[in-house]
Order: structure tokens, then sequence, then C-alpha cells
């Protein structure tokens, strides 16, 4: 009788282990983010908040015409829409690295959010249309750089939307439409 | 014979007599030789009688061009020099060709004159004087090589092409009345004439990108269109309609409406490229990108499965409508053979500019979703490109960049023949 307990209580410590093992294990692969630039860990920011995060942005160069990643550091926003509207932000103050800008320098961001089935909307005034250059290339320029950052940075981003003063547009100047949210484009990025 | 050879493999197993029988029929075979042969040099020489080549060749003058005609029985090799006012026409054969000269009316074309080399043939193409400048296709059936002299540097002639364009004008999608202007039919395909698309894009409020010059896009596509759709008219028996032959606002959906109205066998926009980039230069063809989702590649299936019962169980009143909703995401049905038309009308362009690391490119652009056919967006050049905008502004170039795009789409047409 008590070797039989002795047993029963052997087989169920181990199942026990067991389970404790694999219940470890699968928490540790979670755990690692697989990407550590990304900021939105938002235990970390608030935890230090002095701490800076590096963000990606895509800017086209001069010389290949592709889209070039130039990193920045910026202070950690408290949420995700902060850190949307801070990316497309820094994309209007330029390159420092002498990359092109190719949102014209009067366009304003209206209203940025991201919605839960992965859409980013963001809404620019309208002068990105009037006072745009109006070419397949410009456009492709202005369009991936804005579609690229966010989608780059922000993993819950997987389509961008853009908006302008509030409402749908074809284009931005006959060419690339914008009535479909846009997918990043990566092979238009330099290595 | 046929039983004996059946009989091969099992001979491999068994008996000495089947084996017997075998080496019999392999001893067979020399007896039979003399005739083989004797077969094989008969069908050899009535091939050869009906290989003989015979090549014609005429000129005719055009309003703003001359055309020399080289047509033969059997596809021609050959290469083209130009020296002074004479044009030297190589053409390589390994069997004597007969030569026939046609019809001679030129008055720019002085003579044609024909000499042999080792292994080849010359045409000498005698004209008036040095200042031309020429083009040369060819069209498979039958086999043709079409030379084309432009005359250059002259008032006078710019006046005529301006005349001819305007006969374009007039003539929107209608077949030309002209007949012998053009050589015979290229593409073999019955059923449907062949209808090609010209888009030319922007117009009216819509300028598209502007130059340094003042130069405005919309102007440029109508120019390079508008002679696209003349050299087209000239050498092809198809249908020619421009989405717009003025200057007026057309919605892209339109355009993508005018192609699908008309059936077209191809679409083709044509754009003057803008970038931020000073540096930026040389032609880009673009076909549409694919970022068709889950939802969109649902509906694909769904135009592709029910587009060809359509034309039949509407009504045609309603047709357009739910045509117009279909066409929505029409395009990705086409995008390999679009991909294709790139391809090719790129490679012509990318000889015209001496342009080489440039390949095609993939964009969502809003003019080519709702086409239903083979659809390309070619941005021929850049106009933010001063030195671009300046050469755009000539004939000679803008001339130059239509030839390129009416040999590329040729191209395609002709491995496409089914289309």
């Amino acid at each position: 009788m008590d070797t039989k307990r002795l047993v029963i209580f052997g087989v169920l410590f181990f199942i026990l282990i067991v389970l404790v093992a694999l219940f470890l294990n699968l928490g540790n692969e979670v755990m690692p983010q697989p990407t550590p630039l990304l900021p939105s860990d938002q235990r970390e920011a608030s935890q230090e908040p002095r701490e800076y995060v590096t963000i990606t942005l895509f800017f086209t160069s001069e010389d290949d015409g592709l889209l070039h990643r130039e990193e920045r550091e910026i202070i950690p926003e408290s949420s995700q829409d902060a850190l949307a509207k801070r990316i497309v932000e820094e994309l209007f103050k330029g390159s420092r690295r002498g990359y092109l800008s190719s949102i014209p320098p009067e366009t304003q961001l209206r209203e940025l959010f991201v919605t839960k089935d992965g859409v980013a909307y963001v809404d620019f005034s309208r002068a990105i249309t009037d006072k745009h250059l109006s070419g397949s290339s410009a456009e492709i320029s202005t369009i991936y750089s804005v579609v690229n950052s966010l989608s780059y940075n922000l993993k819950s981003v997987k389509k961008v939307f853009i908006l302008i003063d509030g409402g749908e547009r074809k284009t931005l100047g006959g060419h690339i439409d914008l009535s479909q949210a846009f997918l990043p484009q990566y092979d238009i990025v330099a290595n | 014979m046929s039983s004996d050879a059946g009989s091969i493999p099992a001979a491999s197993r068994i008996s000495l007599g089947d084996r017997e029988k075998l080496f019999r029929y392999k001893r067979g075979i020399p007896r039979f030789a003399p005739v083989f042969l004797f077969l094989i040099l008969c069908l050899s020489f009535w091939g050869f009688s009906q290989n003989q080549s015979t090549v014609s060749v005429s000129a005719k003058d055009y309003p703003d061009y001359s055309r020399v005609i080289i047509a033969s029985s059997s596809p021609l090799s050959t290469s083209i020099e130009k020296s002074e006012s004479f044009l030297f026409v190589k053409i390589r054969a390994n069997t004597p060709f007969r030569f026939r000269r046609e019809s001679f009316q030129s008055r720019f074309v002085k003579s044609l004159e024909w000499s042999q080399g080792r292994g080849f043939y010359t045409l000498t193409i005698a004209t008036q004087d040095d200042k031309f400048f020429f083009d040369s296709f060819k069209v498979s059936n039958p086999p043709q090589l079409i030379i084309d002299i432009h005359r250059n540097g002259k008032g006078e002639e710019i006046e005529r092409t301006a005349e001819t364009t305007d006969k374009v004008l007039t003539e929107r999608s209608v077949e030309p009345q002209d007949a012998e202007a053009r050589p015979e039919r290229i593409s073999s395909s019955s059923q449907d004439p062949e209808c090609i698309v010209i888009d030319p894009g922007h117009g009216g409020l819509e300028a598209g990108a502007k130059g340094k010059f003042g130069t405005l896009e919309k102007d440029l596509t109508l120019a390079i269109s508008m002679r696209l759709a003349e050299i087209i008219r000239r050498r092809r028996a198809s249908n020619i309609v421009l989405t717009r032959d003025r200057d007026v606002d057309v919605t892209l959906e339109d355009r993508a409406a005018i192609a699908n109205n008309n059936k077209a066998t191809i679409f083709i926009s044509v754009h003057v490229n803008s970038s931020y980039r000073k540096g930026a230069a040389g032609p880009e063809t673009f076909f549409l990108s694919n970022d068709a989702t889950d939802e969109e590649a649902r509906r694909l299936a769904f135009l592709e499965n029910n587009s060809e019962n359509l034309d039949n169980s509407i009504e045609s009143d309603n047709q357009d409508v739910i045509k117009m909703i279909l066409w929505d995401m029409a395009q990705t049905a086409y995008l390999k053979q679009s991909s294709e038309l790139a391809e090719s009308i790129q490679t012509e362009l990318n000889l015209l500019w001496g342009t080489t690391n440039r390949g095609i490119k993939q964009a969502p652009f809003k003019v080519l979703t709702g086409v239903a056919c083979p659809a390309v967006l070619i941005e021929v050049a850049f106009l933010s490109n001063p030195q671009e905008e300046r050469k755009l502004l000539t004939d000679e170039y803008q001339v130059k960049v239509a030839e390129a795009i009416y040999r590329g789409m040729t191209n395609f047409l002709r491995e496409n023949s089914r289309l």
C-alpha cells in the first residue's frame, strides 16, 4: 500500500517538475524581445524615464535615390500613438546626415492614431499635396519614408493609411494611390 | 519491324532463337541504308530549293520620313551603318538570295544598290544629304526589315510633323484609312482587333511635374503620346485609343475605364518623372505593386471566376457599373504580363538613354489598379533634371522616345501573340 502511494506521489511529482520546466522554458522564449530598439515596452519607459531610445528614420539619398536609415535617440514617449507622432515629427525635421527630406516643409501633422488591427492613420495638412513636387519618384520617396519609418519602429503597425486634411485623397500629385493602406517596402531601402 | 523492335528487351532475358532474330534485325540495317540516304538527299535538295530566299526592297516617302522596306521569305540577320549620306545594310547569308527591287518612289532616297561580299550582301541606300537620322525595326510575318529615315533640322519638317499629329487628334480610336501606308499586320491573332490604349499623364488643371524652364509634364506626355500613336498607326493594324487628346482633365478611374471599355490589349501610361534628387536621371518603367491583402485576394478570386459570365448574364445598362466595381482590382490578374511589358519597354529606353542600372519598378499607381490588361506606367525621363528637360523639348527626342516605346511594345506583343 505504502509503496504504491510512494509510486503515485513520485509520478505526480515528476509530472509537476516536467510542467514547471516546460513553463519556464516557454517563458524563456518569450522574454527577450527580438527588437530591442522598440520603446513600445512601456513599463521600461516608466521605470527609467531618463534613458533614451533609438528610433530609425528613412530618408532619400541624393546618391542612389534609395531610402537610407538614420538612427536617432529620443526620450521615450508615454504611449504608442505619441511615439508614432514623434517619429513623423522627427521626419519633418529632416536628416542630420545630409539625406533629402521629401516632405514639403510647410506640412503639418494634424493627427495620428493606430487602430487595433494595426493600421496607422496619418493625417497631414494639405501642404503635403499642394507644395509637393508631383513626380512618381518624389511621391514614392515621401510616402515610403513615412510608411517605412512608422512600421519599422512600431511592431504593431502593419499598414499605414495617409489622410489629408482629415479626408481621403486619391493621390499626392496624380500618381501613387492613397485610397488604400500602404505596406512597408524594404526593397527601396539601401543595405 | 516494330514487332522486332518490341522484342528487344525480352531478348536480353531469353532464348537463343530470339537473339538470332534480333541479330538478323541489326544486320538488316545496312541493306536499307542506301535507300535512306537517297531519300534524305532528295529531301534536302527539295528543302534547299524551297529555302532559297527572295529578297525584295522598296522605298517610299511619307510626310515626315522616308521608309525602306527589305522583305524576305526567310528571317534576315542584318546590321545597319550610317556613313555621311549613305546607309549600308549588311545582310548575312549562307545561301544565295534572289533579289527584286519593287516600288521605288522617293525623293530623299536617291538609289538602292545591291552588292555581294563573302557570306553577306550589302544594300547601299544613297540619300540626298547627310542630315538625317534613322531607326529600324523588324517584323516577323512575313520577315521584314523596315528602315525609317527621318530628315532633321528643318522648320518645314517640324511643321509637317505637327500636321500629322493633328491628324491623330481627329482620328481618335478609328481604323487608319490609309491602308497603303502601313506594312502588313504583324500580330497573327484574329478574333478581336488589337487595341492599344495610350494614356498621356495628367492634363487640364492637373499639370503634373514642372521643369526648371517651365515645361509642364502634361504637355510633354501629350506630345510623346501623340507621336507614339502616330507611329503605331503607321505600322500596325491596331485600334489606337488615347485617354485624352487635348489639354483636359480626365480622372484616373476614367482612364482605366476607357482601356477596359475598349477591350485594350495593352495599356501604356506616359509620364515624366520628378524627384527631390538633383541628380535623378534616366527612364523608369513601373507596373503595379502587389500589396494585395487576403481580402483583396478573395475579391480577385471572385473576379477571375465571374468575369467570363459577366458579359452574358448582366443587362448592358448595369454592366458598366458592376464592371467598374470589379475593375477596382482588375490589374492584379495581369501582373506577370505587365512586368514583361515593362521589362521590354525599359530595355529599349535604356538603349536610347544609355542607361543600364535601372530595372523595372513596382509601385501602387492609382491609374493602373483598375486596368484589366497588361499595363505599365513609363517615366520617360526626369523633368526635375534640366538637361533631360531640354532634351525632351526637342522633336528629335520626343520621336526617339516614342520609337523606343513602340519597339518595346512590339517586342512584347510578338512574344505574347495570343493576346
